[in-house]
Protein backbone atom coordinates (compact mmCIF):
# COMPACT_ATOMS: atom_id res chain seq x y z
CA UNK A 1 0.00 0.00 0.00
CA UNK A 2 1.42 3.40 -0.97
CA UNK A 3 1.99 5.98 1.73
CA UNK A 4 0.19 9.29 1.80
CA UNK A 5 2.43 12.32 1.87
CA UNK A 6 1.74 15.89 2.82
CA UNK A 7 3.41 18.99 4.13
CA UNK A 8 2.58 19.25 7.80
CA UNK A 9 3.28 21.17 10.97
CA UNK A 10 3.88 19.14 14.12
CA UNK A 11 1.54 20.42 16.82
CA UNK A 12 2.04 18.11 19.80
CA UNK A 13 3.51 14.78 20.81
CA UNK A 14 2.53 12.58 23.71
CA UNK A 15 4.45 9.54 24.98
CA UNK A 16 2.67 6.30 24.19
CA UNK A 17 3.71 2.88 25.50
CA UNK A 18 7.44 2.26 26.00
CA UNK A 19 8.95 4.00 22.98
CA UNK A 20 6.14 5.28 20.72
CA UNK A 21 4.82 8.80 20.33
CA UNK A 22 1.28 9.91 19.63
CA UNK A 23 1.70 12.83 17.23
CA UNK A 24 -0.78 15.53 16.23
CA UNK A 25 0.01 16.97 12.80
CA UNK A 26 -1.63 19.83 10.94
CA UNK A 27 -1.32 18.56 7.40
CA UNK A 28 -1.89 20.62 4.28
CA UNK A 29 -3.78 17.83 2.54
CA UNK A 30 -6.08 16.58 5.28
CA UNK A 31 -6.04 19.11 8.10
CA UNK A 32 -5.41 17.84 11.62
CA UNK A 33 -4.28 14.21 11.67
CA UNK A 34 -3.36 12.15 14.72
CA UNK A 35 -0.95 9.28 14.26
CA UNK A 36 1.46 6.95 15.99
CA UNK A 37 5.21 7.20 15.38
CA UNK A 38 6.49 3.77 16.36
CA UNK A 39 9.80 3.61 18.28
CA UNK A 40 10.20 7.38 17.88
CA UNK A 41 11.60 7.72 21.39
CA UNK A 42 14.39 5.16 21.22
CA UNK A 43 15.34 5.42 17.55
CA UNK A 44 16.21 8.89 16.33
CA UNK A 45 17.15 7.64 12.87
CA UNK A 46 13.67 7.71 11.32
CA UNK A 47 12.39 10.92 12.84
CA UNK A 48 15.42 12.75 14.26
CA UNK A 49 14.33 16.19 15.38
CA UNK A 50 11.34 16.18 13.02
CA UNK A 51 8.77 15.61 15.75
CA UNK A 52 9.65 18.71 17.76
CA UNK A 53 6.62 21.03 18.08
CA UNK A 54 6.14 23.53 15.23
CA UNK A 55 8.56 21.78 12.90
CA UNK A 56 7.43 22.12 9.28
CA UNK A 57 7.86 18.70 7.70
CA UNK A 58 6.90 16.53 4.78
CA UNK A 59 5.11 13.67 6.51
CA UNK A 60 4.66 10.15 5.13
CA UNK A 61 1.81 8.21 6.73
CA UNK A 62 -0.95 5.72 6.08
CA UNK A 63 -4.40 5.11 7.45
CA UNK A 64 -5.42 1.66 8.53
CA UNK A 65 -8.95 0.46 8.01
CA UNK A 66 -11.14 0.80 11.07
CA UNK A 67 -8.57 2.79 13.03
CA UNK A 68 -8.70 6.49 13.86
CA UNK A 69 -4.96 6.87 14.28
CA UNK A 70 -2.68 6.98 11.25
CA UNK A 71 0.69 5.22 11.18
CA UNK A 72 3.40 7.82 10.78
CA UNK A 73 6.16 6.29 8.68
CA UNK A 74 8.72 9.09 8.43
CA UNK A 75 9.15 12.86 8.24
CA UNK A 76 11.54 15.06 6.27
CA UNK A 77 12.29 18.39 7.90
CA UNK A 78 11.46 21.43 5.77
CA UNK A 79 12.09 23.98 8.51
CA UNK A 80 12.81 23.51 12.18
CA UNK A 81 12.43 26.09 14.96
CA UNK A 82 15.66 24.63 16.37
CA UNK A 83 17.59 26.14 13.44
CA UNK A 84 17.65 29.52 15.19
CA UNK A 85 17.90 30.58 18.84
CA UNK A 86 15.12 29.23 21.03
CA UNK A 87 14.53 31.39 24.09
CA UNK A 88 11.70 31.25 26.62
CA UNK A 89 9.45 33.93 25.03
CA UNK A 90 9.84 32.25 21.64
CA UNK A 91 8.97 28.79 22.97
CA UNK A 92 5.87 30.23 24.68
CA UNK A 93 4.87 31.88 21.38
CA UNK A 94 5.52 28.73 19.33
CA UNK A 95 3.55 26.53 21.70
CA UNK A 96 0.75 29.13 21.77
CA UNK A 97 0.48 28.77 17.99
CA UNK A 98 0.43 24.97 18.39
CA UNK A 99 -2.25 25.10 21.09
CA UNK A 100 -4.49 27.45 19.08
CA UNK A 101 -4.29 25.25 15.98
CA UNK A 102 -4.89 22.09 18.00
CA UNK A 103 -7.86 23.51 19.88
CA UNK A 104 -9.57 25.41 17.07
CA UNK A 105 -9.22 23.12 14.07
CA UNK A 106 -11.41 20.06 13.54
CA UNK A 107 -9.83 16.69 12.70
CA UNK A 108 -9.38 15.71 9.03
CA UNK A 109 -10.59 18.96 7.47
CA UNK A 110 -8.07 20.57 5.14
CA UNK A 111 -7.64 24.35 5.37
CA UNK A 112 -4.99 25.61 2.99
CA UNK A 113 -5.37 29.27 4.01
CA UNK A 114 -4.66 28.50 7.68
CA UNK A 115 -1.77 26.23 6.72
CA UNK A 116 -0.16 29.00 4.64
CA UNK A 117 -0.79 31.47 7.45
CA UNK A 118 0.91 29.18 9.97
CA UNK A 119 3.97 28.61 7.76
CA UNK A 120 4.46 32.31 7.02
CA UNK A 121 4.05 33.28 10.68
CA UNK A 122 6.49 30.57 11.83
CA UNK A 123 9.12 32.16 9.54
CA UNK A 124 8.68 35.42 11.46
CA UNK A 125 8.59 34.02 15.01
CA UNK A 126 12.19 34.65 15.98
CA UNK A 127 13.82 35.22 19.35
CA UNK A 128 13.26 38.87 20.26
CA UNK A 129 10.39 39.42 17.83
CA UNK A 130 7.33 37.44 18.83
CA UNK A 131 4.59 40.01 19.39
CA UNK A 132 3.90 41.13 15.82
CA UNK A 133 3.76 37.63 14.25
CA UNK A 134 1.72 36.35 17.20
CA UNK A 135 -0.83 39.18 16.86
CA UNK A 136 -1.02 38.64 13.09
CA UNK A 137 -1.57 34.90 13.57
CA UNK A 138 -4.26 35.28 16.23
CA UNK A 139 -6.11 37.88 14.17
CA UNK A 140 -6.12 35.90 10.96
CA UNK A 141 -6.82 32.55 12.65
CA UNK A 142 -9.87 33.95 14.45
CA UNK A 143 -11.05 35.43 11.16
CA UNK A 144 -10.43 32.29 9.10
CA UNK A 145 -12.28 30.01 11.50
CA UNK A 146 -15.19 32.45 11.37
CA UNK A 147 -15.18 33.73 14.95
CA UNK A 148 -14.14 37.34 14.33
CA UNK A 149 -16.93 39.89 14.90
CA UNK A 150 -17.23 43.19 13.06
CA UNK A 151 -14.46 45.49 14.38
CA UNK A 152 -15.90 48.75 13.08
CA UNK A 153 -19.40 48.92 14.56
CA UNK A 154 -21.12 48.64 17.93
CA UNK A 155 -22.79 45.31 18.48
CA UNK A 156 -25.76 46.89 20.25
CA UNK A 157 -26.60 50.04 18.23
CA UNK A 158 -24.63 49.54 15.00
CA UNK A 159 -22.94 52.94 15.25
CA UNK A 160 -19.48 53.24 13.62
CA UNK A 161 -16.69 53.02 16.23
CA UNK A 162 -14.15 54.80 14.07
CA UNK A 163 -11.50 56.63 16.06
CA UNK A 164 -13.05 56.02 19.48
CA UNK A 165 -12.48 53.43 22.18
CA UNK A 166 -14.35 50.15 21.77
CA UNK A 167 -15.30 47.78 24.57
CA UNK A 168 -15.51 43.99 24.72
CA UNK A 169 -16.91 41.61 27.29
CA UNK A 170 -16.55 37.88 27.89
CA UNK A 171 -20.28 37.37 27.37
CA UNK A 172 -20.75 39.67 24.36
CA UNK A 173 -20.49 38.61 20.72
CA UNK A 174 -18.66 41.71 19.52
CA UNK A 175 -17.44 45.22 20.26
CA UNK A 176 -19.56 47.88 21.96
CA UNK A 177 -19.54 51.68 22.05
CA UNK A 178 -19.14 53.64 25.28
CA UNK A 179 -22.94 53.96 25.67
CA UNK A 180 -23.62 50.24 25.39
CA UNK A 181 -20.56 48.75 27.13
CA UNK A 182 -21.34 46.22 29.84
CA UNK A 183 -20.11 46.29 33.42
CA UNK A 184 -16.47 45.09 33.69
CA UNK A 185 -15.88 45.47 29.94
CA UNK A 186 -12.30 45.79 28.65
CA UNK A 187 -11.06 48.50 26.28
CA UNK A 188 -9.83 48.05 22.72
CA UNK A 189 -7.89 51.08 21.47
CA UNK A 190 -8.65 52.60 18.03
CA UNK A 191 -4.91 52.27 17.18
CA UNK A 192 -5.07 48.51 17.71
CA UNK A 193 -8.19 48.25 15.52
CA UNK A 194 -6.50 50.34 12.83
CA UNK A 195 -3.49 48.03 12.90
CA UNK A 196 -5.81 45.04 12.64
CA UNK A 197 -7.32 46.56 9.50
CA UNK A 198 -3.81 47.00 8.07
CA UNK A 199 -3.00 43.39 8.89
CA UNK A 200 -5.99 42.24 6.84
CA UNK A 201 -4.55 43.99 3.80
CA UNK A 202 -0.86 43.04 3.93
CA UNK A 203 1.29 39.93 4.40
CA UNK A 204 3.04 39.31 7.73
CA UNK A 205 6.46 40.09 6.21
CA UNK A 206 5.48 43.71 5.60
CA UNK A 207 5.19 44.31 9.37
CA UNK A 208 8.55 42.73 10.19
CA UNK A 209 10.62 45.90 9.85
CA UNK A 210 9.59 47.77 12.98
CA UNK A 211 10.21 46.20 16.42
CA UNK A 212 7.17 45.67 18.64
CA UNK A 213 7.07 46.22 22.39
CA UNK A 214 5.06 43.64 24.39
CA UNK A 215 2.48 46.34 25.13
CA UNK A 216 1.78 47.04 21.44
CA UNK A 217 -1.66 45.65 20.54
CA UNK A 218 -1.79 43.78 23.87
CA UNK A 219 -5.48 44.76 24.11
CA UNK A 220 -6.15 43.27 20.67
CA UNK A 221 -4.44 39.99 21.65
CA UNK A 222 -6.48 39.79 24.87
CA UNK A 223 -9.66 40.40 22.84
CA UNK A 224 -8.76 37.66 20.35
CA UNK A 225 -7.79 35.16 23.07
CA UNK A 226 -11.11 35.85 24.79
CA UNK A 227 -12.99 35.10 21.56
CA UNK A 228 -11.12 31.80 21.14
CA UNK A 229 -11.57 30.74 24.77
CA UNK A 230 -15.26 31.56 24.56
CA UNK A 231 -15.70 29.26 21.57
CA UNK A 232 -13.60 26.33 22.83
CA UNK A 233 -15.11 26.78 26.31
CA UNK A 234 -11.81 26.49 28.12
CA UNK A 235 -8.70 28.51 28.88
CA UNK A 236 -5.69 28.38 26.59
CA UNK A 237 -2.82 27.28 28.86
CA UNK A 238 -0.21 29.18 26.87
CA UNK A 239 -2.21 32.44 26.84
CA UNK A 240 -1.65 32.73 30.59
CA UNK A 241 2.08 32.08 30.13
CA UNK A 242 2.25 34.79 27.43
CA UNK A 243 0.54 37.29 29.68
CA UNK A 244 3.22 36.71 32.34
CA UNK A 245 6.17 37.32 29.96
CA UNK B 1 -18.46 -8.50 37.35
CA UNK B 2 -14.64 -8.52 37.21
CA UNK B 3 -12.81 -11.43 35.61
CA UNK B 4 -10.49 -11.77 38.61
CA UNK B 5 -10.89 -11.94 42.36
CA UNK B 6 -11.05 -8.46 43.88
CA UNK B 7 -7.44 -8.36 45.31
CA UNK B 8 -6.05 -9.56 41.97
CA UNK B 9 -8.08 -7.02 39.98
CA UNK B 10 -6.85 -4.30 42.33
CA UNK B 11 -3.20 -5.34 41.89
CA UNK B 12 -3.63 -5.34 38.09
CA UNK B 13 -5.21 -1.89 38.20
CA UNK B 14 -2.32 -0.53 40.30
CA UNK B 15 0.34 -2.09 38.03
CA UNK B 16 -1.36 -0.61 34.95
CA UNK B 17 -0.51 2.84 36.30
CA UNK B 18 3.22 2.16 35.76
CA UNK B 19 4.74 3.76 32.63
CA UNK B 20 4.80 1.43 29.64
CA UNK B 21 2.60 -1.17 31.34
CA UNK B 22 -0.64 -2.07 29.59
CA UNK B 23 -3.41 -4.43 30.67
CA UNK B 24 -1.76 -7.66 29.48
CA UNK B 25 1.65 -6.84 30.99
CA UNK B 26 0.00 -5.83 34.29
CA UNK B 27 -1.81 -9.17 34.30
CA UNK B 28 1.49 -11.04 33.71
CA UNK B 29 3.20 -9.11 36.53
CA UNK B 30 0.28 -9.77 38.87
CA UNK B 31 0.29 -13.52 38.21
CA UNK B 32 4.07 -13.59 38.63
CA UNK B 33 3.70 -11.95 42.05
CA UNK B 34 0.91 -14.39 42.94
CA UNK B 35 3.07 -17.39 42.04
CA UNK B 36 6.18 -16.02 43.79
CA UNK B 37 7.04 -17.15 47.29
CA UNK B 38 5.64 -15.17 50.22
CA UNK B 39 9.17 -14.02 50.97
CA UNK B 40 9.76 -12.62 47.46
CA UNK B 41 6.39 -10.85 47.45
CA UNK B 42 7.15 -9.37 50.86
CA UNK B 43 10.62 -8.19 49.66
CA UNK B 44 8.99 -6.43 46.71
CA UNK B 45 6.38 -4.75 48.91
CA UNK B 46 9.05 -3.74 51.42
CA UNK B 47 11.28 -2.30 48.67
CA UNK B 48 8.39 -0.15 47.39
CA UNK B 49 7.55 1.00 50.94
CA UNK B 50 11.20 1.85 51.66
CA UNK B 51 11.64 3.82 48.45
CA UNK B 52 8.73 6.05 49.43
CA UNK B 53 9.75 6.33 53.07
CA UNK B 54 13.50 6.94 52.80
CA UNK B 55 14.11 8.80 49.54
CA UNK B 56 13.93 12.57 49.32
CA UNK B 57 15.49 15.39 47.31
CA UNK B 58 18.99 16.61 48.10
CA UNK B 59 18.74 20.11 49.56
CA UNK B 60 21.68 21.28 47.43
CA UNK B 61 21.21 19.68 44.01
CA UNK B 62 17.64 18.25 44.05
CA UNK B 63 18.88 14.77 43.14
CA UNK B 64 16.94 11.87 44.63
CA UNK B 65 18.85 10.60 47.65
CA UNK B 66 18.55 8.69 50.92
CA UNK B 67 21.07 10.96 52.68
CA UNK B 68 20.94 14.74 52.60
CA UNK B 69 23.15 16.23 51.13
CA UNK B 70 23.61 13.50 48.52
CA UNK B 71 26.84 11.58 47.91
CA UNK B 72 27.78 13.78 44.93
CA UNK B 73 27.42 17.01 46.91
CA UNK B 74 29.51 15.73 49.84
CA UNK B 75 32.19 13.93 47.81
CA UNK B 76 35.70 15.18 48.54
CA UNK B 77 37.03 13.75 45.28
CA UNK B 78 34.58 15.57 43.01
CA UNK B 79 35.06 19.10 41.68
CA UNK B 80 32.40 21.03 43.60
CA UNK B 81 33.01 24.16 41.48
CA UNK B 82 31.82 22.47 38.28
CA UNK B 83 28.03 21.97 38.10
CA UNK B 84 26.16 20.07 35.41
CA UNK B 85 22.48 21.08 35.13
CA UNK B 86 20.13 18.29 34.02
CA UNK B 87 16.37 18.00 33.56
CA UNK B 88 15.74 14.75 35.46
CA UNK B 89 17.59 12.61 38.05
CA UNK B 90 17.75 9.80 35.46
CA UNK B 91 19.98 12.02 33.26
CA UNK B 92 22.72 11.78 35.90
CA UNK B 93 23.17 8.05 35.24
CA UNK B 94 23.78 8.74 31.53
CA UNK B 95 26.52 11.26 32.35
CA UNK B 96 28.07 9.08 35.06
CA UNK B 97 28.33 6.22 32.52
CA UNK B 98 30.93 8.24 30.61
CA UNK B 99 33.31 8.11 33.65
CA UNK B 100 34.76 11.38 32.28
CA UNK B 101 32.82 13.87 34.36
CA UNK B 102 34.04 14.63 37.86
CA UNK B 103 31.88 17.60 38.79
CA UNK B 104 28.57 17.75 40.63
CA UNK B 105 24.97 18.13 39.46
CA UNK B 106 21.85 20.22 39.69
CA UNK B 107 18.48 18.67 38.81
CA UNK B 108 15.73 21.00 37.54
CA UNK B 109 12.99 18.34 37.58
CA UNK B 110 11.69 19.34 34.17
CA UNK B 111 12.17 21.86 31.39
CA UNK B 112 10.27 24.98 30.40
CA UNK B 113 7.10 23.69 28.76
CA UNK B 114 4.38 26.31 28.20
CA UNK B 115 1.92 23.77 26.78
CA UNK B 116 2.06 21.94 30.11
CA UNK B 117 1.95 25.17 32.12
CA UNK B 118 5.60 24.81 33.21
CA UNK B 119 7.36 28.17 33.43
CA UNK B 120 10.54 29.21 35.25
CA UNK B 121 8.66 29.30 38.60
CA UNK B 122 7.84 25.60 38.33
CA UNK B 123 11.48 24.54 37.84
CA UNK B 124 13.90 24.12 40.76
CA UNK B 125 16.08 27.10 39.91
CA UNK B 126 16.02 28.93 43.26
CA UNK B 127 18.67 26.79 44.96
CA UNK B 128 20.79 26.87 41.78
CA UNK B 129 20.71 30.67 41.96
CA UNK B 130 21.81 30.45 45.60
CA UNK B 131 24.72 28.20 44.63
CA UNK B 132 25.76 30.67 41.93
CA UNK B 133 25.38 33.67 44.27
CA UNK B 134 27.55 32.01 46.90
CA UNK B 135 30.42 32.32 44.37
CA UNK B 136 31.52 28.73 44.83
CA UNK B 137 30.92 27.78 41.18
CA UNK B 138 33.31 28.29 38.25
CA UNK B 139 31.26 26.73 35.48
CA UNK B 140 27.68 25.64 34.84
CA UNK B 141 27.30 23.01 32.13
CA UNK B 142 23.72 23.07 30.86
CA UNK B 143 22.89 19.50 29.85
CA UNK B 144 19.16 19.83 29.15
CA UNK B 145 17.75 17.82 26.23
CA UNK B 146 18.35 19.17 22.69
CA UNK B 147 14.60 19.70 22.23
CA UNK B 148 12.77 23.01 21.81
CA UNK B 149 11.91 23.00 25.51
CA UNK B 150 15.42 21.94 26.58
CA UNK B 151 16.98 24.65 24.40
CA UNK B 152 14.61 27.30 25.80
CA UNK B 153 15.59 26.21 29.32
CA UNK B 154 19.30 26.42 28.46
CA UNK B 155 18.90 29.91 26.96
CA UNK B 156 16.88 31.02 30.00
CA UNK B 157 19.57 29.81 32.43
CA UNK B 158 22.41 31.35 30.44
CA UNK B 159 20.65 34.76 30.45
CA UNK B 160 19.76 34.43 34.14
CA UNK B 161 23.36 33.81 35.21
CA UNK B 162 25.09 35.98 32.60
CA UNK B 163 25.63 38.88 35.00
CA UNK B 164 26.92 36.64 37.81
CA UNK B 165 30.26 36.08 36.12
CA UNK B 166 29.90 32.30 36.15
CA UNK B 167 30.92 30.60 32.91
CA UNK B 168 27.80 28.97 31.41
CA UNK B 169 28.38 26.30 28.76
CA UNK B 170 26.03 24.08 26.72
CA UNK B 171 26.71 20.42 25.93
CA UNK B 172 27.51 19.79 22.26
CA UNK B 173 24.88 18.44 19.87
CA UNK B 174 25.46 16.64 16.58
CA UNK B 175 25.93 13.30 14.88
CA UNK B 176 25.92 10.35 17.33
CA UNK B 177 29.07 8.20 17.53
CA UNK B 178 28.76 5.03 15.43
CA UNK B 179 26.00 6.44 13.22
CA UNK B 180 26.11 7.37 9.56
CA UNK B 181 26.14 11.01 8.41
CA UNK B 182 23.91 9.93 5.52
CA UNK B 183 21.06 9.35 7.96
CA UNK B 184 21.47 12.50 10.04
CA UNK B 185 18.55 14.91 9.76
CA UNK B 186 19.04 18.52 8.63
CA UNK B 187 18.89 20.12 12.07
CA UNK B 188 21.29 17.62 13.65
CA UNK B 189 23.74 18.12 10.79
CA UNK B 190 23.42 21.92 11.06
CA UNK B 191 24.16 21.74 14.80
CA UNK B 192 27.11 19.43 14.13
CA UNK B 193 28.58 21.87 11.61
CA UNK B 194 28.04 24.84 13.92
CA UNK B 195 29.71 23.00 16.80
CA UNK B 196 32.74 21.81 14.83
CA UNK B 197 36.15 22.13 16.49
CA UNK B 198 39.66 22.51 15.23
CA UNK B 199 41.78 19.35 15.10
Amino acid sequence: MSLKQSEAIVLRTYPLREADLLVTLFTRAEGKVKGIARSAKNSKRRFGGALEPLTWVRAYYDDREGQDLARLDSCDILESPLSTTVDYPRVVALEHVAEMLDELLPDREANDAIFRLAVSVLHQLRAGSIWMPLTYFQLWLVRLVGFLPELGTCLACGVALSGSLAYYHALADGLMCVQHKRLASSKLAPESRALAEQMFRAPVESFAEEPWAPSQCADLRRFLVQIMERHIEKKLVTAGMLARL
Amino acid sequence: MTRFAEPMARLIEELKKLPGVGGKTAQRFAFHILRASDEDAELLAEAIREVKASLRLCSICNNITDVDPCTYCTSATRNQRLVCVVEEPTNIAAIEKTRHYNGVYHVLHGALSPLHGIGPEQLRITNLAKRVESACIDELIVATNPTIEGEATATYLSRLFKSSGVKVTRIATGVPVGSDIEYADEVTMQKAMEGRREL
